[in-house]
């Protein structure tokens, strides 16, 4: 009788074991097989294609070859792709987001109007880029409103039709829109996990806004600075502006390495260009094997700093 | 509990954190002045575009020439810009067919609930699985999740082009299959909640005679619920708002996004820009309408800690 109970129980709980597997195995289908497809087999395809003629299909050496000539070129549609490229990342990563770790402390610190200032700096994520860009080119027109209330002298050809003021005006416009926006509330929402007990001593040591960002705050919150430094890093090559919004085409030096490899790719389609797959796939390649390091380094650089546990 | 919450929000609000006095007050009065002048010059376009949509076209060019006021307010105002931009704005599809912005409006709403809803849903199911089982090979998928993530992949988009046209996918609405991806940032936030919710719900469901998939759906993923929904609105607007997606992978499916894009040049080209402005007002109002209603609930799980994952 006790025998058949515990026979019974131990069937239960394999049938129960047996059943945790299945349903394990049921959650994590579609994720993985979406993951072999679309991650694992697009990018050993784009390995194989980086090695293939675009034409034959045969190997080749010949699209690093093409890769080495067109960006080696001085003043070429590839190098000033990354010179711009880098200037948005820079940019990125030492002015629009030291700007919105400020502006998520003043919020934080609940300013006058903070509540209206969180919707408002919040807005340039939630309204399309297209809108956002079609309102600043307005904005930039020779007699635009910009023009109007400042008397601003804008050519008559415009800023983003010469090749010295259409990328810094883009550049201004990645700014603009991103001082606010997700970065801004995930600074905010690591800021109200510090405990409010040790910004409450600083300031009575007499403690200042400056001091208080610099030596207490950013060292509290480092956990989340230091993963947006490590996704800043591992977008370096992808950094960019709105290019095809602004629809400069690339050109008036505005191209990006992003906007480069969106125009080979979608350039087979009915609005013209190269298709040039295995080229893309190349150029990839080699700006990922230049990217691994750079982000074990950065990866390494920010373990260094130690992080504080509250 | 409700009351210890409140309790200590009540001492935050009270704290000498936020009492200011001296130096303090020029810095925050500095800054109060140039967040003034940032929050004009983010409104300052909407109050541009939506007064110009409700111009006359000559008005438009006059107000934008020698001596014009740009913020002038419509002497006539025109609201048939609205109609036109609903019945004459289009575009050509691939055979020929002309598409309007009301189809436009139709290809948003499924686009936006498909990779929106999808895509939590799945990291959902791979967060819960991977935070909550232990199983063979989960330290294996984490990792691989975690490489997925960091590695810095450039220029993959030529063989991911490709894939969908092999598999037949690409200008179809199955595309969005590849919005079921449980692997990205929204993985992480509800790994991150599944993590520190607590087991016992789950032993409960069991202990009452339940399965994993009662315990899940039943218990574990209602709780989720306001992260779930928070990031199901962000990845909605993303999606609303996305140009180049649909642009690169569904040509003939446009969404409002994409194809107002695309309408723009041969549009404005006949001057009619107070019309296409209005096209694009169409296309905000409804993340507006959705941000307005749900923006407590975004800002107090960000702001908070809700989603600290």
């Amino acid at each position: 009788m006790t025998a058949t109970k515990t026979q019974k129980k131990s069937t239960k709980v394999n049938s129960f074991v047996v059943q945790k597997y299945i349903f394990i195995a049921v959650l994590l289908l579609i994720p993985i097989v979406n993951w072999a497809l679309f991650w694992l087999t697009v990018n050993i395809s784009s390995i194989g294609l980086a090695f293939q003629d675009q034409r034959t299909g045969v190997f080749t050496w010949r699209n690093f070859k093409d890769f080495w000539d067109i960006i080696s070129k001085q003043d070429g549609e590839l190098y000033i792709a990354l010179i711009n490229t880098f200037k948005y990342f820079f940019i990125g990563l030492f002015i629009t987001t030291p700007l919105s770790l400020i502006v998520a402390y003043f919020i934080y610190k609940k300013i006058a109007w903070h509540r209206f200032f969180l919707i408002v700096f919040y807005l340039p994520c939630i309204i399309s880029g297209l809108v956002m860009v079609k309102v600043y080119t307005e904005f930039l027109l020779p007699n635009g409103p910009l023009s109007q209330l400042f008397n601003l002298s804008i050519p008559p050809e415009g800023m983003f039709a010469r090749s010295t003021s259409a990328t810094p005006a883009i550049i201004v416009y990645t700014i603009w829109t991103g001082i606010g926006g997700g970065n801004m509330l995930l600074f905010i929402g690591a800021m109200s996990r510090v405990p409010i007990e040790v910004l409450e001593s600083a300031k009575l040591e007499g403690c200042g806004p400056f001091r208080e960002i610099v030596s207490i705050i950013a060292p509290l919150i480092w956990p989340t600075i230091s993963t947006m430094i490590i996704l800043s890093f591992t977008g370096i090559f992808g950094a960019s502006g709105p290019i095809l919004l602004f629809g400069t085409d690339g050109k008036f030096k505005t191209m990006t390495l992003s906007f480069w490899i969106f125009k080979q790719v979608y350039g087979i389609g009915e609005f013209g260009g190269s298709g040039s797959y295995n080229l893309v796939s190349a150029t990839g390649l080699c700006f990922t094997l230049v990217g691994v390091p750079i982000i074990l380094l950065t990866h390494w650089l920010v373990e260094k700093v130690p992080s504080v546990e509250y | 509990m409700q009351t210890t919450v409140s309790l200590k929000k009540k001492v935050k609000e009270n704290s000498a954190l936020y009492r200011r006095g001296g130096a303090e007050i020029v810095v925050f009065a500095i800054a109060f002045i140039i967040f003034i002048a940032y929050a004009v010059s983010l409104l300052a376009p909407f109050y541009y575009l939506i007064i110009n949509s409700f111009q006359s076209k000559n008005a438009y060019f006059t107000n934008l020439g020698e001596g014009g006021n740009a913020f002038q307010i419509p002497k006539v105002w025109h609201p048939e810009n609205f109609l036109i931009a609903l019945q004459g704005m289009s575009l050509m599809d691939s055979v020929g067919r002309e598409i309007y912005l009301p189809e436009m409006i139709f290809n948003s709403v499924w686009y936006t609930i498909f990779s929106a809803g999808g895509g939590v849903i799945i990291s959902a199911f791979s967060g819960y699985a991977l935070a909550k089982y232990d199983f063979i090979g989960k330290n294996t998928i984490y990792a691989v999740i975690i490489f997925t993530l960091t590695v810095p992949i450039v220029g993959s988009s030529g063989a991911a082009f490709k894939l969908m046209s092999d598999i037949n996918i690409y200008n179809s609405p199955l595309f969005l299959i590849t919005a079921l991806c449980g692997y990205g940032t929204n993985f992480l936030v509800l790994y991150g909640f599944f993590k520190n919710l607590s087991w016992s719900f789950a032993e409960a469901v069991f202990i009452d005679g339940g399965g994993h998939f009662t315990a899940f759906f039943k218990v574990m993923l209602p709780q989720t619920q306001s992260a779930m929904l928070t990031l199901f609105i962000m990845a909605a607007i993303g999606s609303w708002n996305d140009y180049s997606t649909p642009l690169l992978y569904m040509p003939d499916f446009p969404t409002l996004a994409s194809g107002l894009y695309r309408i723009q040049t041969s549009f404005t080209r006949n001057g009619n820009v107070p019309a296409f402005f209005a096209g694009l007002i169409i296309s905000v109002i409804p993340v507006v309408v959705v941000f307005s209603c749900c923006s407590g609930t975004i800002m107090e799980n960000f702001t908070v800690g809700g989603l600290k994952g």
